[in-house]
């Protein structure tokens, strides 16, 4: 598949060229938007925010809860072992394993969520040029669904003066 | 009948003699240091008779106290050991399983008493000691906490011994070695379950208090002596 | 790209692609000092621990001290690194990789120790639960037990918060290397290329990470102080322990950070970066932390003075008076007087004052660590059992080669990874874009492109 993308040197012109294309008719989830940094004032960074992270981090906490109960408790139970006159399920320290464990399950959900979620590691070709290292901005459509070269090209022009160029994915 | 064992140590008879050492040496397999060891505080006396001098010559006076394990009931160094390798037995000993001993030293630390050791070496005896191991209680390897049990080789003897010959243990039947060889019999080892056995009726002697008791540890032994007239 | 973004990606990136001579000789003689330890490990495991001054009743010292001294270095990260992040704080942008970096080492370091101490070093896996063939489980009572499990957490939690924000970097770099270097750094960089999808659950992972790393790195060194706590003895038993151990960790930490950034700035010329208020807002951390750490000091030493508990005194007049009290004072002298002093006048709140200020909380932090365990366990409660301690050879070696460990860990880490978070830096340029939203009707408005 053909895809085309335009490089500008700054965020505004790429908001530009990003508008340009979607009054060009090219729906938001085709156009992508490649940078070096965060851009979180401009409009074409508005899209793609979700709490999942969050929700899933809370899950996992509650997954590492659990465990560390059972592990705590189940462990204590199968051999009963009488340590310094506590009890054989002493509460008390059993929180301070239940702590750990939660958090851990919340820290490690979240690493895996945010690859799962932004797709990593990709093997895969995604759309992508190495003057994004240098401080440029892409934008870029793949060319399906009969979209024609040349609109997308002129959407991008509005951006102003940049480089594009085509590629295949 | 379940058993629960304790003593109970009588410091006016206790001469200092320190037979009492030497036995539990000898029944538990424990190495000596030796003087290079030994100066450097590695020394290993699972029970110990600590001497206190109190007051200034002439009217100096000399104090002995054997200290051992005393079997706390709310023992701080088990509940410490990461791998169980201390725990309570339902006889209320202090177990000791020298296998599952990693060698972290936390319960020696945690021991009011300072009654825990631990081998810095691989035990090694200057012939012909090499020749006189009990062969009822293991040798430990380099890394291993090691205590005072109460002599629980010769209590669980005699309780299969009992058991076999279908009969209840009786009282004396059974000393550790401490108890056995001390010449004053200032130490008294029994059930405390038995409310007949001399143990369970010097237990509640007016003479007798426990040893850092305000620690809160619960430990088993009784100390008699002569308290202060008002 | 902005000439900023230039110069910063090429200062940033120089020390990965220029090597020195003088950079192969430090390596080698910083492997030199950690197979020291190496070897002394070897030579403690192959014959016991009575290599080491440990005795009757002194089962601790140079071991544990070593342990809670790294454990609380590594608190610079969190602090700095998290907490900074969470409260929006601009200036923290050039120190929190540098930050997140001791934290990931100085863990490693420190979490070692409780396999080094052990006297069957090589079972050491018991503390890990799991089911065995003996059927048997670790001990949740025991703070050795929790040790293992906060320490984990945190070791991973914190290894996770520094690589996280490094996969943008290691994109950079992978498009500006080439050779074994492209390749490398791609595998690190696990293919990212920066879509506005990827930024937003980078940016969200960072936050909930900032967020739970914060109560990890209290409840660990909580944990650690009640390794001693926990136990019934003169002046270990003390309430005080949890905060106290997490003001001296991040105390620690702090210095420890500005100890490796004056390093840093000086070496790999990053005096750009790095500036002066950059060090004069972390001294000002540390002499509120010095302030901190005298207080808590003062509040349990008044209080143990006040109990008049005899054990207690016995041990409180060892350090105050007797034979611990020169090192006690000296530690008194640089973790509280020398950095207040300096850290309190603007004039010599330089680079070179907050360093010589963390030098001296560093050794008073050791010291501090090694005071709270050598006199209370060598003057328990019964006065027949007191007893000395002198470190030996083997002890001193281990000690000497965590050091080499931590700056050669760092400076192989500053060899392969951009010491400076570049895209953080570069957002740092301009940090309303990144932070604020433009409305859509204002995006249109603005860009318009059609009156």
């Amino acid at each position: 598949m053909t895809a085309i993308y335009g490089l500008f040197d700054r965020p505004d012109a790429a908001q530009r060229a990003f508008t340009g294309l979607k009054r060009a008719g090219v729906p938001s989830a085709d156009i992508t938007v490649v940078s070096g940094e965060p851009f979180e004032a401009f409009e074409f960074s508005h899209r793609d925010h979700s709490m999942i992270l969050f929700r899933l981090a809370l899950a996992g906490g509650i997954i590492g809860f659990v465990l560390a109960v059972l592990l705590t408790r189940g462990t204590e139970l199968a051999w009963p072992l009488v340590t310094g006159g506590m009890p054989i399920v002493a509460w008390w320290p059993n929180l301070v394993i239940i702590f750990e464990m939660t958090m851990l399950g919340a820290i490690v959900t979240t690493v895996v969520s945010l690859l799962v979620a932004s797709k990593l590691p990709s093997f895969r070709k995604d759309l992508y040029d190495p003057a994004v290292s240098d401080g440029k901005i892409l934008v870029g459509v793949p060319l399906t669904g009969g979209r024609s070269e040349e609109s997308v090209r002129q959407a991008l022009a509005v951006g102003g003066p940049a480089v594009v160029k085509t590629t295949q994915m | 009948m379940s058993h629960r064992w304790g003593m109970v140590v009588d410091l006016d008879t206790c001469t200092g003699c320190e037979a009492c050492v030497v036995a539990c040496h000898a029944e538990n397999n424990i190495a000596t240091a030796g003087p290079d060891e030994a100066a450097r505080g590695r020394a290993m006396h699972w029970l110990r008779v600590e001497r206190y001098w109190e007051g200034e010559y002439p009217e100096a006076k000399l104090k002995f106290r054997p200290v051992l394990c005393q079997q706390c009931d709310a023992a701080p160094c088990e509940s410490v050991c990461p791998t169980y390798a201390s725990h309570h037995t339902d006889e209320g000993l202090n177990a000791q399983v020298y296998n599952r001993c990693i060698g972290t030293r936390y319960c020696a630390n945690a021991c009011p008493y300072n009654v825990r050791f631990f081998n810095f070496f691989n035990p090694t005896w200057d012939k012909p000691l090499n020749l006189q191991f009990n062969p009822d209680v293991s040798v430990r390897e380099v890394g291993v906490m090691e205590k005072c049990t109460f002599c629980v080789q010769r209590i669980k003897a005699a309780e299969i011994t009992a058991d076999a010959e279908k009969r209840e243990l009786k009282d004396g039947e059974l000393k550790p070695a401490c108890a056995q060889s001390c010449p004053a019999t200032a130490i008294v080892f029994g059930d405390l379950n038995d409310p007949e056995s001399k143990v369970s009726q010097l237990y509640g002697s007016g003479r007798g208090e426990k040893l850092l008791e305000e620690v809160g540890a619960q430990p088993k032994i009784v100390y008699l002596k002569r308290q202060a007239t008002a | 790209m902005s000439d900023y973004s230039t110069t910063l990606t090429n200062d940033l990136l120089r020390p990965l692609i220029q090597t020195s001579w003088r950079f192969w000789l430090l390596v080698v003689l910083l492997l030199g000092v950690v197979s020291l330890g190496i070897g002394a490990f070897a030579y403690q495991v192959n014959q016991g621990i009575g290599v080491w001054g440990l005795n009757w009743p002194v089962f601790w010292a140079f071991d544990i001290t070593n342990f809670v001294f790294w454990i609380g270095i590594s608190h610079a990260g969190t602090l700095i690194s998290a907490i900074l992040r969470l409260v929006n704080a601009e200036w923290r942008r050039p120190v929190t990789r540098c930050a997140e970096v001791i934290t990931v080492f100085a863990l490693m370091i420190g979490a070692m120790f409780p396999i080094v101490h052990l006297g069957r070093p090589w079972l050491f896996f018991w503390l890990m639960p799991y089911p065995t063939e003996r059927q048997i489980w670790p001990n949740f009572r025991s703070p050795l037990v929790w040790d293992f499990f906060a320490i984990s957490t945190y070791l991973t939690g914190s290894s996770l918060f520094l690589f996280l924000p490094t996969i943008p970097d290691f994109a950079l770099v992978r498009d500006k290397t080439t050779g074994w270097r492209h390749r490398f750094y791609a595998i690190l960089a696990l293919g990212w290329t920066g879509t506005t999808k990827q930024w937003h659950r980078l940016e969200s992972a960072m936050q909930i990470m900032a967020i739970a790393i914060v109560p990890v790195a209290v409840s660990v060194h909580t944990i650690v102080s009640f390794d001693f706590s926990m136990a019934p003895v003169p002046m270990w038993h003390s309430t005080i322990f949890g905060p106290y151990f997490v003001a001296g960790a991040i105390f620690s930490g702090i210095a420890a950070l500005i100890i490796a950034m004056a390093a840093l700035r000086k070496f790999l010329h990053l005096e750009k970066y790095l500036h002066p208020v950059h060090f004069e807002n972390l001294g000002k951390l540390l002499l509120m932390m010095s302030l901190l750490w005298g207080y808590f000091v003062f509040a349990e030493r008044l209080t143990t003075w006040y109990g008049n508990e005899p054990s207690e005194m016995t041990t409180f007049w060892q350090t105050q008076r007797l034979s611990f009290a020169p090192l006690y004072w000296t530690m008194v002298t640089v973790n509280f007087i020398l950095p207040v002093t300096i850290l309190s006048f603007k004039k010599l709140r330089t680079i070179t004052g907050c360093v010589i200020a963390s030098f001296g909380v560093v050794l008073g932090m050791w010291l501090e660590r090694f005071l709270i365990i050598v006199p209370t366990l060598s003057h328990k409660y019964l006065s027949y059992s007191w007893g000395s301690y002198r470190p030996r050879t083997p002890e001193i070696l281990l000690l000497v080669a965590t050091f080499g460990a931590m700056v050669l860990f760092y400076v192989l880490f500053s060899k392969l990874v951009p010491i400076i978070s570049i895209w953080e830096m570069k957002i740092g340029q301009h940090p309303q874009l990144a932070h604020e939203h433009q409305t859509a009707d204002e995006a249109s408005t603005m860009w318009r492109t059609q009156p």
